[in-house]
Protein backbone atom coordinates (compact mmCIF):
# COMPACT_ATOMS: atom_id res chain seq x y z
CA UNK A 1 0.00 0.00 0.00
CA UNK A 2 3.11 2.13 0.53
CA UNK A 3 4.27 1.76 -2.87
CA UNK A 4 0.89 2.65 -4.19
CA UNK A 5 0.70 5.79 -2.25
CA UNK A 6 4.20 7.01 -3.01
CA UNK A 7 3.17 6.51 -7.07
CA UNK A 8 0.45 8.06 -6.83
CA UNK A 9 1.98 11.16 -4.61
CA UNK A 10 4.78 11.28 -7.44
CA UNK A 11 2.23 11.35 -10.38
CA UNK A 12 0.49 14.32 -8.41
CA UNK A 13 3.57 15.81 -7.93
CA UNK A 14 4.61 15.36 -11.62
CA UNK A 15 1.53 16.84 -13.07
CA UNK A 16 1.24 19.83 -10.77
CA UNK A 17 4.39 20.92 -11.69
CA UNK A 18 3.98 20.66 -15.39
CA UNK A 19 0.50 22.09 -15.29
CA UNK A 20 1.39 25.51 -14.40
CA UNK A 21 4.35 25.91 -16.69
CA UNK A 22 2.19 24.67 -19.69
CA UNK A 23 -0.50 26.83 -18.73
CA UNK A 24 1.00 29.96 -18.42
CA UNK A 25 -0.14 32.44 -21.76
CA UNK A 26 2.87 33.91 -22.59
CA UNK A 27 5.03 34.37 -19.67
CA UNK A 28 8.89 34.64 -19.55
CA UNK A 29 9.34 32.12 -17.00
CA UNK A 30 7.20 29.05 -19.61
CA UNK A 31 9.34 26.66 -21.25
CA UNK A 32 8.64 24.18 -23.67
CA UNK A 33 6.43 22.09 -21.68
CA UNK A 34 3.38 20.43 -22.77
CA UNK A 35 -0.06 19.46 -21.62
CA UNK A 36 -1.90 16.20 -22.83
CA UNK A 37 -4.61 14.42 -23.33
CA UNK A 38 -4.84 10.32 -24.16
CA UNK A 39 -7.80 8.43 -24.69
CA UNK A 40 -7.52 4.24 -24.60
CA UNK A 41 -4.25 3.11 -25.61
CA UNK A 42 -3.29 1.12 -22.06
CA UNK A 43 -3.37 4.38 -20.48
CA UNK A 44 -7.27 4.41 -19.89
CA UNK A 45 -10.59 5.74 -20.92
CA UNK A 46 -8.98 9.01 -20.40
CA UNK A 47 -5.85 9.89 -19.29
CA UNK A 48 -4.33 13.59 -18.96
CA UNK A 49 -0.63 15.04 -18.39
CA UNK A 50 1.71 16.54 -19.28
CA UNK A 51 5.58 16.81 -20.17
CA UNK A 52 8.40 18.05 -21.75
CA UNK A 53 9.82 18.37 -25.22
CA UNK A 54 13.34 17.80 -25.45
CA UNK A 55 15.64 16.96 -28.90
CA UNK A 56 14.40 20.07 -30.93
CA UNK A 57 10.96 19.04 -29.86
CA UNK A 58 11.49 15.23 -31.33
CA UNK A 59 11.48 13.20 -28.11
CA UNK A 60 8.27 13.54 -25.58
CA UNK A 61 8.63 12.55 -22.22
CA UNK A 62 5.63 12.75 -20.19
CA UNK A 63 3.38 11.46 -17.50
CA UNK A 64 -0.12 10.35 -17.68
CA UNK A 65 -2.66 10.21 -15.08
CA UNK A 66 -5.63 7.93 -16.07
CA UNK A 67 -8.92 6.43 -14.78
CA UNK A 68 -10.72 2.76 -15.98
CA UNK A 69 -14.20 3.51 -15.16
CA UNK A 70 -16.09 1.10 -13.09
CA UNK A 71 -18.38 0.43 -16.12
CA UNK A 72 -15.27 -0.90 -18.14
CA UNK A 73 -13.39 -2.20 -14.96
CA UNK A 74 -16.02 -3.99 -14.13
CA UNK A 75 -16.31 -2.96 -10.55
CA UNK A 76 -14.60 -0.40 -8.98
CA UNK A 77 -12.86 2.18 -10.85
CA UNK A 78 -8.69 1.84 -11.48
CA UNK A 79 -6.68 4.76 -11.69
CA UNK A 80 -3.63 4.12 -14.29
CA UNK A 81 -0.39 5.99 -14.06
CA UNK A 82 1.83 6.22 -17.08
CA UNK A 83 5.55 7.17 -17.81
CA UNK A 84 5.16 7.37 -21.93
CA UNK A 85 8.41 8.83 -24.25
CA UNK A 86 7.18 9.14 -27.60
CA UNK A 87 10.38 10.00 -30.59
CA UNK A 88 8.85 12.12 -33.51
CA UNK A 89 10.81 13.00 -36.70
CA UNK A 90 10.08 16.01 -38.42
CA UNK A 91 8.08 15.09 -41.44
CA UNK A 92 6.61 16.82 -43.35
CA UNK A 93 5.02 20.41 -44.57
CA UNK A 94 1.29 20.42 -45.76
CA UNK A 95 1.09 22.67 -48.20
CA UNK A 96 2.88 26.03 -49.04
CA UNK A 97 2.05 27.88 -45.44
CA UNK A 98 4.11 25.13 -43.20
CA UNK A 99 2.08 26.22 -39.96
CA UNK A 100 0.76 22.03 -40.42
CA UNK A 101 2.98 19.51 -40.47
CA UNK A 102 2.55 15.73 -41.02
CA UNK A 103 4.78 12.76 -39.43
CA UNK A 104 3.30 9.51 -40.77
CA UNK A 105 5.85 7.55 -38.23
CA UNK A 106 6.26 8.21 -34.70
CA UNK A 107 7.76 5.70 -32.13
CA UNK A 108 7.09 5.75 -28.22
CA UNK A 109 6.73 3.15 -25.75
CA UNK A 110 5.21 3.35 -22.07
CA UNK A 111 5.38 1.74 -18.57
CA UNK A 112 2.08 1.78 -16.88
CA UNK A 113 0.69 0.84 -13.37
CA UNK A 114 -2.93 0.16 -12.79
CA UNK A 115 -3.67 0.35 -9.25
CA UNK A 116 -6.03 -2.19 -8.21
CA UNK A 117 -7.28 -4.39 -5.05
CA UNK A 118 -5.81 -7.18 -7.17
CA UNK A 119 -3.02 -5.84 -9.02
CA UNK A 120 0.51 -6.51 -7.93
CA UNK A 121 4.03 -4.94 -8.84
CA UNK A 122 5.76 -8.51 -8.33
CA UNK A 123 4.74 -11.34 -8.95
CA UNK A 124 5.34 -12.78 -5.72
CA UNK A 125 1.86 -11.56 -4.18
CA UNK A 126 0.08 -12.73 -7.24
CA UNK A 127 -2.21 -15.71 -6.12
CA UNK A 128 0.07 -16.18 -3.73
CA UNK A 129 1.40 -19.56 -4.81
CA UNK A 130 4.23 -21.03 -3.11
CA UNK A 131 6.36 -21.85 -6.64
CA UNK A 132 8.29 -18.73 -7.03
CA UNK A 133 7.39 -17.10 -10.06
CA UNK A 134 3.90 -19.35 -10.32
CA UNK A 135 2.53 -16.29 -12.09
CA UNK A 136 5.87 -14.57 -13.64
CA UNK A 137 4.35 -11.52 -14.84
CA UNK A 138 3.44 -8.35 -12.97
CA UNK A 139 -0.60 -7.97 -12.95
CA UNK A 140 -0.21 -3.98 -12.33
CA UNK A 141 2.64 -3.36 -14.46
CA UNK A 142 2.21 -3.04 -18.65
CA UNK A 143 5.31 -2.46 -21.20
CA UNK A 144 3.17 -0.59 -24.43
CA UNK A 145 5.06 -0.04 -27.45
CA UNK A 146 3.30 1.72 -30.38
CA UNK A 147 3.90 3.56 -33.95
CA UNK A 148 1.73 5.80 -35.58
CA UNK A 149 1.11 9.20 -37.01
CA UNK A 150 0.73 12.82 -36.10
CA UNK A 151 -0.82 15.83 -37.29
CA UNK A 152 1.53 19.15 -35.95
CA UNK A 153 0.12 22.65 -35.75
CA UNK A 154 2.28 25.45 -35.43
CA UNK A 155 0.55 29.07 -34.70
CA UNK A 156 2.08 32.27 -34.41
CA UNK A 157 1.86 33.55 -31.15
CA UNK A 158 0.02 32.65 -28.02
CA UNK A 159 -0.49 29.48 -26.12
CA UNK A 160 -0.61 26.58 -26.77
CA UNK A 161 1.64 27.72 -30.00
CA UNK A 162 2.45 24.35 -30.83
CA UNK A 163 -0.64 21.36 -31.13
CA UNK A 164 -0.63 18.04 -31.64
CA UNK A 165 -2.82 15.30 -32.64
CA UNK A 166 -1.35 11.58 -33.01
CA UNK A 167 -2.81 7.89 -33.32
CA UNK A 168 -0.55 5.43 -31.84
CA UNK A 169 -1.28 1.47 -32.75
CA UNK A 170 0.89 -0.79 -30.05
CA UNK A 171 0.66 -3.56 -28.01
CA UNK A 172 2.05 -4.63 -24.82
CA UNK A 173 4.66 -7.41 -23.17
CA UNK A 174 1.82 -10.29 -22.53
CA UNK A 175 0.10 -9.80 -25.91
CA UNK A 176 3.42 -10.08 -27.46
CA UNK A 177 4.24 -12.80 -25.51
CA UNK A 178 1.31 -14.65 -27.09
CA UNK A 179 1.42 -13.59 -30.13
CA UNK A 180 5.47 -15.01 -30.19
CA UNK A 181 4.46 -18.40 -29.22
CA UNK A 182 1.09 -19.18 -31.54
CA UNK A 183 1.46 -19.22 -35.37
CA UNK A 184 -2.51 -18.63 -35.45
CA UNK A 185 -2.71 -15.74 -33.38
CA UNK A 186 -2.86 -12.89 -36.00
CA UNK A 187 -1.13 -9.82 -35.78
CA UNK A 188 -4.28 -7.45 -36.07
CA UNK A 189 -5.35 -9.65 -32.79
CA UNK A 190 -3.15 -8.15 -30.71
CA UNK A 191 -3.22 -4.49 -31.32
CA UNK A 192 -4.07 -1.86 -29.52
CA UNK A 193 -5.55 1.88 -31.02
CA UNK A 194 -4.71 5.20 -28.73
CA UNK A 195 -5.39 8.95 -29.83
CA UNK A 196 -3.32 11.74 -28.21
CA UNK A 197 -3.69 15.36 -28.19
CA UNK A 198 -0.55 17.25 -26.66
CA UNK A 199 -0.08 21.42 -26.61
CA UNK A 200 2.04 23.73 -25.53
CA UNK A 201 4.69 26.34 -25.85
CA UNK A 202 4.45 30.27 -25.73
CA UNK A 203 6.12 32.95 -28.39
CA UNK A 204 9.03 33.20 -25.22
CA UNK A 205 10.32 29.77 -26.02
CA UNK A 206 11.72 30.96 -28.95
CA UNK A 207 11.19 29.62 -32.68
CA UNK A 208 8.56 26.57 -31.86
CA UNK A 209 7.79 25.89 -36.10
CA UNK A 210 9.87 22.83 -37.10
CA UNK A 211 10.44 24.79 -40.28
CA UNK A 212 12.57 27.01 -38.56
CA UNK A 213 10.65 29.94 -38.62
CA UNK A 214 9.35 31.75 -35.43
CA UNK B 1 -19.77 6.43 -59.55
CA UNK B 2 -22.80 4.79 -57.00
CA UNK B 3 -20.39 2.08 -56.91
CA UNK B 4 -17.59 3.56 -55.60
CA UNK B 5 -19.38 5.58 -53.18
CA UNK B 6 -20.29 2.56 -51.82
CA UNK B 7 -17.12 0.75 -52.08
CA UNK B 8 -15.77 4.29 -50.41
CA UNK B 9 -18.38 3.76 -47.01
CA UNK B 10 -18.04 0.08 -46.59
CA UNK B 11 -13.91 0.43 -46.53
CA UNK B 12 -14.99 3.53 -43.98
CA UNK B 13 -17.33 1.16 -41.97
CA UNK B 14 -14.72 -1.68 -41.79
CA UNK B 15 -12.07 0.59 -40.60
CA UNK B 16 -14.52 2.28 -37.83
CA UNK B 17 -15.47 -1.17 -37.21
CA UNK B 18 -11.63 -2.59 -37.15
CA UNK B 19 -10.82 0.87 -35.06
CA UNK B 20 -13.30 0.11 -32.67
CA UNK B 21 -12.37 -3.24 -31.93
CA UNK B 22 -8.82 -2.05 -31.34
CA UNK B 23 -9.58 1.27 -29.04
CA UNK B 24 -8.72 -0.75 -25.91
CA UNK B 25 -8.76 1.45 -22.83
CA UNK B 26 -6.54 -0.76 -20.97
CA UNK B 27 -5.85 -4.67 -20.98
CA UNK B 28 -7.26 -4.38 -17.54
CA UNK B 29 -10.81 -3.66 -19.32
CA UNK B 30 -13.59 -6.46 -18.42
CA UNK B 31 -14.55 -6.88 -22.35
CA UNK B 32 -13.50 -5.63 -25.82
CA UNK B 33 -15.34 -2.47 -27.28
CA UNK B 34 -17.96 -4.80 -29.41
CA UNK B 35 -16.63 -7.76 -27.93
CA UNK B 36 -18.23 -10.89 -26.65
CA UNK B 37 -20.19 -10.97 -23.48
CA UNK B 38 -22.14 -13.48 -21.27
CA UNK B 39 -21.40 -16.48 -23.64
CA UNK B 40 -22.47 -19.15 -20.56
CA UNK B 41 -26.06 -17.62 -20.75
CA UNK B 42 -26.54 -17.45 -24.24
CA UNK B 43 -24.20 -21.42 -24.93
CA UNK B 44 -26.71 -22.25 -22.53
CA UNK B 45 -29.86 -21.40 -24.53
CA UNK B 46 -27.90 -22.73 -27.41
CA UNK B 47 -27.74 -25.72 -25.76
CA UNK B 48 -31.41 -26.21 -24.69
CA UNK B 49 -32.59 -25.37 -28.47
CA UNK B 50 -30.58 -27.59 -30.01
CA UNK B 51 -31.46 -31.28 -30.35
CA UNK B 52 -30.67 -34.15 -28.51
CA UNK B 53 -27.26 -35.50 -29.91
CA UNK B 54 -26.64 -38.53 -28.35
CA UNK B 55 -29.52 -41.19 -28.82
CA UNK B 56 -31.36 -42.48 -25.12
CA UNK B 57 -31.05 -41.40 -21.86
CA UNK B 58 -27.34 -40.40 -22.52
CA UNK B 59 -25.73 -37.21 -22.11
CA UNK B 60 -22.06 -37.14 -24.18
CA UNK B 61 -19.91 -33.83 -24.01
CA UNK B 62 -15.88 -33.38 -24.51
CA UNK B 63 -13.77 -32.08 -21.63
CA UNK B 64 -10.66 -30.78 -21.93
CA UNK B 65 -8.95 -28.08 -19.19
CA UNK B 66 -6.54 -25.30 -19.35
CA UNK B 67 -6.97 -23.71 -22.94
CA UNK B 68 -4.24 -20.97 -21.59
CA UNK B 69 -2.44 -19.35 -24.20
CA UNK B 70 -2.54 -22.56 -27.08
CA UNK B 71 -4.31 -20.84 -29.30
CA UNK B 72 -2.82 -22.90 -32.03
CA UNK B 73 -3.69 -26.02 -30.30
CA UNK B 74 -6.91 -24.64 -29.76
CA UNK B 75 -7.95 -24.53 -33.20
CA UNK B 76 -6.27 -27.91 -33.72
CA UNK B 77 -8.29 -29.31 -30.50
CA UNK B 78 -11.73 -27.45 -32.46
CA UNK B 79 -11.23 -28.99 -35.85
CA UNK B 80 -10.60 -32.30 -33.99
CA UNK B 81 -13.79 -31.85 -31.76
CA UNK B 82 -15.86 -31.09 -35.03
CA UNK B 83 -14.91 -34.53 -36.67
CA UNK B 84 -16.84 -36.40 -33.60
CA UNK B 85 -20.35 -37.41 -33.80
CA UNK B 86 -23.30 -37.67 -31.11
CA UNK B 87 -21.21 -34.59 -28.97
CA UNK B 88 -23.94 -32.41 -27.30
CA UNK B 89 -21.71 -29.72 -25.60
CA UNK B 90 -17.86 -28.86 -25.07
CA UNK B 91 -16.80 -28.74 -21.24
CA UNK B 92 -13.88 -26.05 -20.68
CA UNK B 93 -12.32 -26.83 -17.26
CA UNK B 94 -10.62 -23.23 -16.62
CA UNK B 95 -7.62 -21.87 -17.16
CA UNK B 96 -9.10 -20.04 -20.43
CA UNK B 97 -7.04 -17.42 -20.42
CA UNK B 98 -2.81 -17.23 -19.55
CA UNK B 99 -2.69 -13.59 -17.20
CA UNK B 100 -6.22 -13.02 -16.74
CA UNK B 101 -6.66 -10.44 -19.64
CA UNK B 102 -10.27 -9.85 -20.67
CA UNK B 103 -8.77 -10.09 -24.41
CA UNK B 104 -7.32 -13.62 -23.93
CA UNK B 105 -11.08 -15.04 -23.66
CA UNK B 106 -11.68 -13.50 -26.93
CA UNK B 107 -9.17 -14.49 -28.43
CA UNK B 108 -10.48 -17.86 -27.53
CA UNK B 109 -13.61 -17.42 -27.90
CA UNK B 110 -12.66 -16.47 -31.59
CA UNK B 111 -11.97 -20.26 -31.93
CA UNK B 112 -13.96 -22.09 -29.46
CA UNK B 113 -16.68 -20.40 -31.60
CA UNK B 114 -16.08 -22.32 -34.19
CA UNK B 115 -17.12 -25.25 -32.69
CA UNK B 116 -20.52 -27.02 -33.91
CA UNK B 117 -22.01 -27.10 -30.63
CA UNK B 118 -22.08 -24.70 -27.63
CA UNK B 119 -19.19 -24.86 -25.23
CA UNK B 120 -19.45 -24.32 -21.70
CA UNK B 121 -16.53 -23.42 -18.95
CA UNK B 122 -15.68 -23.08 -15.33
CA UNK B 123 -13.59 -20.23 -13.91
CA UNK B 124 -9.93 -21.28 -13.42
CA UNK B 125 -7.03 -19.68 -11.26
CA UNK B 126 -5.05 -17.94 -13.95
CA UNK B 127 -8.65 -16.45 -15.10
CA UNK B 128 -8.86 -14.30 -11.77
CA UNK B 129 -5.12 -13.01 -11.62
CA UNK B 130 -5.74 -9.17 -11.72
CA UNK B 131 -8.47 -7.91 -12.80
CA UNK B 132 -9.67 -11.08 -14.48
CA UNK B 133 -12.39 -12.10 -11.90
CA UNK B 134 -14.74 -9.13 -13.11
CA UNK B 135 -13.36 -10.33 -17.14
CA UNK B 136 -14.61 -13.73 -16.79
CA UNK B 137 -17.87 -12.28 -15.00
CA UNK B 138 -17.92 -9.72 -18.25
CA UNK B 139 -17.35 -12.64 -21.16
CA UNK B 140 -18.84 -15.79 -19.37
CA UNK B 141 -20.55 -14.93 -16.90
CA UNK B 142 -21.34 -16.60 -13.00
CA UNK B 143 -18.76 -17.88 -10.90
CA UNK B 144 -20.67 -20.59 -9.76
CA UNK B 145 -23.57 -21.70 -11.92
CA UNK B 146 -25.63 -25.43 -12.77
CA UNK B 147 -27.75 -26.37 -15.47
CA UNK B 148 -29.71 -29.50 -16.89
CA UNK B 149 -29.51 -31.22 -19.52
CA UNK B 150 -30.93 -34.77 -20.76
CA UNK B 151 -32.09 -35.37 -17.11
CA UNK B 152 -28.20 -34.43 -15.84
CA UNK B 153 -27.61 -31.72 -13.69
CA UNK B 154 -23.85 -30.15 -14.26
CA UNK B 155 -22.93 -28.08 -10.85
CA UNK B 156 -19.73 -26.10 -12.41
CA UNK B 157 -18.12 -24.00 -9.11
CA UNK B 158 -14.98 -22.10 -8.43
CA UNK B 159 -12.83 -24.12 -6.62
CA UNK B 160 -9.28 -22.06 -7.06
CA UNK B 161 -9.61 -21.18 -3.27
CA UNK B 162 -5.15 -19.81 -3.11
CA UNK B 163 -6.61 -17.09 -5.56
CA UNK B 164 -7.99 -15.35 -2.34
CA UNK B 165 -6.23 -16.79 0.16
CA UNK B 166 -7.72 -19.53 1.16
CA UNK B 167 -9.90 -17.87 3.03
CA UNK B 168 -12.28 -20.46 3.70
CA UNK B 169 -15.02 -18.58 1.41
CA UNK B 170 -13.75 -20.63 -2.10
CA UNK B 171 -15.60 -22.76 -3.10
CA UNK B 172 -18.51 -21.71 -1.49
CA UNK B 173 -19.75 -24.71 0.40
CA UNK B 174 -23.19 -23.56 1.37
CA UNK B 175 -24.31 -23.06 -2.60
CA UNK B 176 -22.84 -26.45 -3.45
CA UNK B 177 -24.95 -27.85 -0.68
CA UNK B 178 -28.13 -26.18 -2.11
CA UNK B 179 -27.02 -27.35 -5.60
CA UNK B 180 -26.65 -30.99 -4.85
CA UNK B 181 -30.00 -30.81 -2.25
CA UNK B 182 -32.49 -32.24 -4.99
CA UNK B 183 -30.55 -36.11 -4.85
CA UNK B 184 -33.50 -37.42 -7.46
CA UNK B 185 -31.36 -36.30 -10.75
CA UNK B 186 -28.12 -37.78 -11.78
CA UNK B 187 -24.84 -34.87 -10.92
CA UNK B 188 -21.74 -33.99 -12.63
CA UNK B 189 -19.45 -31.72 -10.51
CA UNK B 190 -17.35 -29.90 -12.81
CA UNK B 191 -14.42 -26.99 -11.63
CA UNK B 192 -10.57 -26.17 -12.29
CA UNK B 193 -8.35 -26.96 -8.73
CA UNK B 194 -8.96 -30.80 -7.37
CA UNK B 195 -10.06 -30.93 -4.07
CA UNK B 196 -6.76 -33.37 -3.61
CA UNK B 197 -4.70 -30.73 -4.77
CA UNK B 198 -2.68 -28.18 -2.66
CA UNK B 199 -3.97 -25.10 -4.37
CA UNK B 200 -7.44 -26.17 -3.00
CA UNK B 201 -8.16 -24.37 0.25
CA UNK B 202 -7.52 -27.48 2.47
CA UNK B 203 -9.41 -26.68 5.12
CA UNK B 204 -12.87 -27.13 2.86
CA UNK B 205 -11.30 -30.44 1.35
CA UNK B 206 -13.31 -32.52 4.00
CA UNK B 207 -16.56 -30.41 3.47
CA UNK B 208 -16.71 -30.33 0.14
CA UNK B 209 -15.52 -34.38 -0.63
CA UNK B 210 -18.87 -35.12 2.19
CA UNK B 211 -21.17 -32.75 0.14
CA UNK B 212 -20.73 -35.27 -2.64
CA UNK B 213 -20.49 -38.37 -1.46
CA UNK B 214 -23.64 -38.04 0.38
CA UNK B 215 -25.26 -37.73 -3.48
CA UNK B 216 -26.74 -40.98 -3.92
CA UNK B 217 -26.87 -40.02 -8.23
CA UNK B 218 -23.42 -38.17 -8.60
CA UNK B 219 -21.83 -39.78 -11.28
CA UNK B 220 -18.16 -38.40 -11.36
CA UNK B 221 -16.20 -34.88 -10.18
CA UNK B 222 -14.45 -33.49 -13.32
CA UNK B 223 -11.35 -31.06 -12.54
CA UNK B 224 -8.23 -29.86 -14.56
CA UNK B 225 -5.34 -27.39 -13.09
CA UNK B 226 -2.76 -30.22 -13.06
CA UNK B 227 -2.90 -30.62 -17.14
CA UNK B 228 -3.00 -34.76 -17.48
CA UNK B 229 -5.63 -37.63 -16.65
CA UNK B 230 -5.85 -38.66 -13.31
CA UNK B 231 -8.98 -40.97 -11.87
CA UNK B 232 -8.58 -41.61 -8.50
CA UNK B 233 -10.87 -42.20 -5.38
CA UNK B 234 -9.16 -39.86 -3.39
CA UNK B 235 -11.87 -40.02 -0.19
CA UNK B 236 -12.68 -43.53 -0.38
CA UNK B 237 -15.97 -43.18 -1.08
CA UNK B 238 -17.86 -44.00 -4.20
CA UNK B 239 -17.27 -40.44 -6.05
CA UNK B 240 -14.27 -40.89 -9.04
CA UNK B 241 -12.92 -37.94 -9.44
CA UNK B 242 -10.94 -37.13 -13.15
CA UNK B 243 -8.74 -34.31 -14.16
CA UNK B 244 -8.05 -34.09 -17.76
CA UNK B 245 -5.04 -32.83 -20.05
CA UNK B 246 -4.55 -29.60 -20.53
CA UNK B 247 -4.40 -28.18 -24.57
CA UNK B 248 -1.19 -29.01 -24.96
CA UNK B 249 -1.63 -32.37 -24.84
CA UNK B 250 -3.20 -32.84 -27.78
CA UNK B 251 -5.76 -35.46 -26.02
CA UNK B 252 -9.16 -34.64 -24.63
CA UNK B 253 -11.95 -36.74 -23.31
CA UNK B 254 -15.74 -37.62 -24.09
CA UNK B 255 -17.52 -38.09 -20.95
CA UNK B 256 -20.47 -40.22 -21.45
CA UNK B 257 -23.01 -40.22 -18.81
CA UNK B 258 -26.37 -42.22 -18.92
CA UNK B 259 -28.60 -44.44 -16.40
CA UNK B 260 -28.54 -44.15 -12.44
CA UNK B 261 -24.69 -43.07 -12.35
CA UNK B 262 -23.00 -44.63 -15.12
CA UNK B 263 -20.27 -43.29 -16.88
CA UNK B 264 -17.45 -43.91 -19.79
CA UNK B 265 -14.74 -42.13 -20.48
CA UNK B 266 -12.79 -42.35 -24.06
CA UNK B 267 -9.76 -40.75 -24.94
CA UNK B 268 -8.92 -39.01 -28.48
CA UNK B 269 -5.24 -38.38 -29.07
CA UNK B 270 -5.60 -36.19 -32.23
CA UNK B 271 -1.58 -35.21 -33.17
CA UNK B 272 1.77 -35.12 -31.11
CA UNK B 273 1.77 -33.72 -27.57
CA UNK B 274 3.99 -30.45 -27.72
Amino acid sequence: MDQLRKVWRGAWAGLMLSLPAAAQSGGPAAGPFFVSVQVAGGTGAVAVGGGYWLAHRRLEPELLVGLLPGKLAGGRALPIVSLKATYAPRGFALGRSSDWRVTPLTVGGLVSYTVGPNLFLSSNHTGRYPAKGYYWWSSAVRVHAFVGPRLVQTAAGGWPRRRVLGAEIGTNDLYLVSWLTNRTLRLPEILTLGLTAKAGGAPADGPLADNGKP
Amino acid sequence: MKLVTHRGVSAALLLLTTGCHLLEFSPSQVAATGGARQLTAQNLARLRQQPRAAGGDTVRFVFIGDTQRFYDETAEFVRSVNRQRGIDFVLIGGDISDFGLGREMQWMHARLRRLQMPYLTVIGNHDQVGNGRAAYQAVFGPLNYSFEYGGTRFVLIDTNGREVGCNGTVPDLGWLRRELADTTRRTVVACHVPPNDNDFDQQLTPAYAAALARHPRLVLHLAAHVHRYTAKHPFHDAVPYITTYSLQKHRYHIVSVWGRREFRLETVDYGPAS
